[in-house]
């Protein structure tokens, strides 16, 4: 009974109205920007993030994390009713959930999305709750090396899983280890492409360039590409399933939060990497996968499931162990250090109090989730009619002024700018944001731990291989490497494979 | 803990307050420094604003909040606290170094930036004290030397004795935890290796997963273990026994000179008049009287070290001349890897 004394703390700490009123408006607000095509759950983070400096860590990550999640159902709304995936996690969903549109079903798709997201969550939260003190446990065995061999192994995985081409991804988690070099070298305390300037002796910020990248950048996209594509919202009736239909999803369901919990935990998974192999696992098993595009309900029922699911469990390595699955934990990891929170092996341990509020605001937030998504659909189908015309400035100036709390810093605002117009071009030549800010985030780790493990080592490397989680993770490394080459071969000899839609706008 | 929540709160208004300002200057109403006389007779002319250069919740931040709350009164205006990380301090302490001198704007000085950091990085690079007037001093922070509290080592003399190599971890490069380890290890004639880590909680994970065998981190930050039993304190570093580890000797003690503290005090640009910088003394003396500044001292176990400005000056600068003498005596180098 000791183990659940913090988990019921925890719930003790979700249940102050503040909090509860933090994880609501999270929930609003990632459900709002689900809708809003383009502006994904990281941007939003990314811009909001100066905000929560004022409000209690707990409460910050409550309302952070809500984002999150709430993002992915509020990705499922447009996909139905419109066809325009509010989130890259949602792009799956266009494919069942505008055809069940058109045969005037759009609530049962809805009512699905919204049951397997909640189920997807909650699943996945029951696995965080008991997996992540699992983890924790033996986070004091992580000591650089291994912290080298992960950073290593994340770095790889994104760049290679994530969306858009495998060159471009590497390219842009090049490009983020060389920013994570600049400033005054931890070791001997030499400056390194600092351009003399005391303002980079410790190297550049993560804030300015996540907000630059993925929120300036966006909104400066958005703006080019955007010209009003919104077609007339559909009407929407019998939002619940009938039972039939339940039947039918709750396989899938089930299916979809096992999948996406586990493959949220992977560094590079996560939320959009999930739906689709939610989608193309219930293809492959259907009796008919004819039926699948032309409004199959496992088609919405498995992707919503699992991206939810997805999104909840890619907390774990963030909060035990301090590695950002994706580029939206990265953002949180951020949040969690401005708050003076370093997550981590003693995390648990240290502040039950905020693991455990954050992770039991889950249930809540999911809950809510649940209640307002159908009454919602209507005012959210509204905000789509907001001209970007009108909402980019007023975004770009809260980025601005919000970049300049943090550290009253005009330098902080002229580096915003700078990734922005960089995370622009990026987007413009198909150039991943994710990867580059991530393997920003994971290169000081990589190289830190790197040159600590040779310390202690004594300068022998061979020593990586005689520790025995190095030794898994450094497996895994070279087995990645060569999956893709095995793969090839695999192909050659069978012609069939599945299809899964490459064309996606934005890695989660 | 109470102090941070409240930090925090009041970071995020003057954040706020910050933005408006700078708006309202921008447009040429400069309200924070107008009006003031060159003579500082009729300081202070508006809020006094109190620079850290550290991140909030930090030890330095959470002293800089104790004192503004505690002096306001006494000065009669705001102190605002505005955090401008970057370069261990540096940064902000050279642009309140450059800022006018009408007292309306103070940093909260870390000795170490001025006597142990320059022997790490480049001159450029280096912050002096000749650039500021010191208001007063404010408290001392000590080290400790710490082991597993499963390990063999529970003297200076047992690692003397084991006469091997050691992995030892520090706060970081240009600290007083690396500088600390260094001579004691070097005077002991110990062979070590230094590991710097990113400040006082991932040395402590370092060492509590056995990853260095030995670790100095502030008093403040290494108790919590110690109290619970997981972490064994060796030897603290300064010149007397610290008053919240009384058992404990003292590196002095055990017949190694390293006399190395954090010692924090508060500062102005130089060149503030003299009728400003008196006001400004008085109403930090009266933050150090109340009850909630000694009570805020003992909660983070720091020990006061409440001394004028001219006795500040002349320590830290003895200080750093020593650091300097003893750093090339036993040719440590705190820079570059070894």
């Amino acid at each position: 009974m000791e183990f659940f004394e913090p988990v019921l703390n925890g719930f003790g700490v979700v249940l102050e109205p503040t909090n509860l009123l933090y994880c609501l408006l999270g929930v609003v607000i990632g459900m709002l920007i689900g809708v809003l095509p383009g502006l994904g759950p990281a941007a939003t983070i990314a811009i909001l993030l100066p905000l929560t400096y004022g409000i209690e860590p707990v409460t910050a990550i409550i309302m952070l994390s809500g984002i999150f999640y709430g993002a992915q159902y509020g990705g499922t709304i447009t996909s139905v009713l419109l066809r325009l995936p509010g989130e890259a996690s949602s792009v799956v969903t266009v494919f069942d959930g505008y055809a069940l549109t058109k045969q005037g079903r759009a609530g049962t798709a809805l009512g699905v999305a919204a049951i397997g997201s909640f189920v997807g969550g909650t699943v996945a939260i029951v696995g965080l709750t008991f997996l992540a003190p699992l983890v924790a446990g033996f986070a004091l065995d992580f000591g650089p090396p291994e912290y080298t061999a992960l950073a290593l192994l994340g770095i790889l995985l994104v760049a290679t899983v994530s969306n858009g081409g495998r060159l471009k991804s590497l390219i842009a988690a090049a490009v983020g280890l060389l920013l994570a070099t600049v400033g005054r070298d931890g070791f001997t305390g030499e400056s390194r492409f600092t351009l003399g300037s005391l303002e980079l002796a410790d190297g550049l910020d993560f804030v300015p360039i996540a907000m630059g990248i993925f929120g300036l950048g966006e909104i400066l996209y958005n703006l080019e590409e955007r010209h009003n594509k919104v077609s007339a919202p559909a009407k929407v009736a019998n939002v619940w399933p009938s039972r039939k239909d339940l039947k039918q999803a709750s396989g899938a369901i089930g299916r979809g939060s096992v999948l996406g919990f586990f493959l949220g935990i992977l560094p590079g998974g996560g939320a959009t990497l999930s739906s689709l192999a939610a989608y193309a696992m219930e293809k492959k098993r259907a009796k008919d996968p004819s039926r699948f595009g032309k409004g199959a309900i496992e088609g919405v029922a498995g992707p919503e499931t699992a991206n939810n699911a997805a999104a909840t469990s890619s907390f774990i390595p963030l909060l035990t162990l301090g590695i950002p699955a994706n580029a939206t934990m990265a953002i949180i990891f951020g949040a969690l250090l401005i708050q003076g929170v370093t997550p981590g092996p003693q995390l648990v341990q240290n502040d039950p109090e905020l693991f455990w509020g954050v992770v039991n605001s889950m249930y809540i937030g999911n809950i809510l989730l649940l209640i307002m998504s159908i009454p919602l659909v209507g005012v959210f189908v509204r905000i789509l009619r907001v001209r970007p015309a009108i909402l980019a400035p007023v975004t770009v100036l809260i980025t601005l002024i919000g970049v300049y709390t943090i550290n009253n810093s005009i330098f902080d605002i002229w580096l915003v700018i700078f990734f922005g117009v960089i995370g622009y071009l990026m987007k413009k030549f198909g150039f991943e944001p994710g990867p580059l800010v991530l393997a920003f985030v994971l290169g000081a780790l990589l190289e830190e731990s790197l040159r600590r493990s040779l310390l202690l080592f004594g300068g022998d490397a061979t020593q990586f291989a005689g520790r025995p989680i190095t030794a898994v993770l450094l497996l895994v490394f070279v087995v990645v490497i060569l999956l893709p080459v095995l793969q090839k071969a695999r192909k050659n000899r069978a012609a069939k494979t599945t299809t899964i839609p490459t064309k996606r706008k934005e890695s989660v | 803990m109470f102090h941070s929540k409240f930090a925090r709160r009041s970071a995020s208004t003057m954040g706020v307050a910050a933005v408006l300002a700078l708006t309202l200057s921008a447009c040429g109403g400069n309200v924070a420094t107008s009006g003031g006389s060159d003579d500082g007779s009729d300081f202070p002319s508006g809020p006094v604003t109190l620079t850290i250069g550290q991140d909030p919740g930090g030890s330095t931040d959470l002293i800089g909040r104790a004192i503004a709350e505690n002096a306001s009164d006494a000065l009669g205006v705001p102190i605002p606290v505005v955090n401008k990380p970057g370069a261990n301090g540096a940064l902000a302490t050279q642009e309140v170094a450059n800022a006018k001198p009408d007292g309306q704007t103070l940093i909260l000085l870390n000795a170490s930036l001025i006597a142990i950091t320059p022997l790490a990085v480049s001159e450029d690079e280096a912050v002096k004290l000749e650039d500021l007037e010191v208001i007063s001093g404010i408290s001392q922070d000590d080290y400790v030397l710490v082991a597993n509290a499963e390990s063999e080592y529970k003297t200076v003399e047992d690692i003397v004795a084991a006469d091997k190599s050691f992995n030892f971890a520090t706060t970081g490069v240009g600290t007083g935890s690396q500088l600390a380890q260094a001579l004691l290890f070097k005077q002991a004639g110990v062979d070590g290796t230094d590991v710097p880590f990113d400040g006082g909680s991932p040395a402590m994970t370092a060492i509590l997963g056995n990853q260095v065998d030995f670790a100095t981190i502030q008093l403040g930050e290494a108790m919590p273990q110690i109290d619970a039993g997981t972490l064994r304190p060796i030897v603290t570093f300064s010149e007397e026994r610290n008053q919240y580890l009384p058992d404990v000797p003292t590196a002095l003690e055990e017949g190694y000179d390293v006399p190395v503290s954090q010692y924090r005090a508060i500062a102005a640009p130089k060149g503030t008049p003299e009728p400003a910088v008196e006001k400004l003394r008085e109403a930090v003396s009266a933050a150090f009287e109340s009850e909630e500044y000694k009570e805020f001292n003992e909660e983070n176990l720091f020990t006061p070290h409440e001394i004028d400005g001219e006795q500040v000056t002349e320590e830290w600068t003895a200080n750093a001349a020593k650091y300097k003498e003893l750093v090339e005596k036993y040719e440590i180098d705190l820079g570059g890897e070894k």
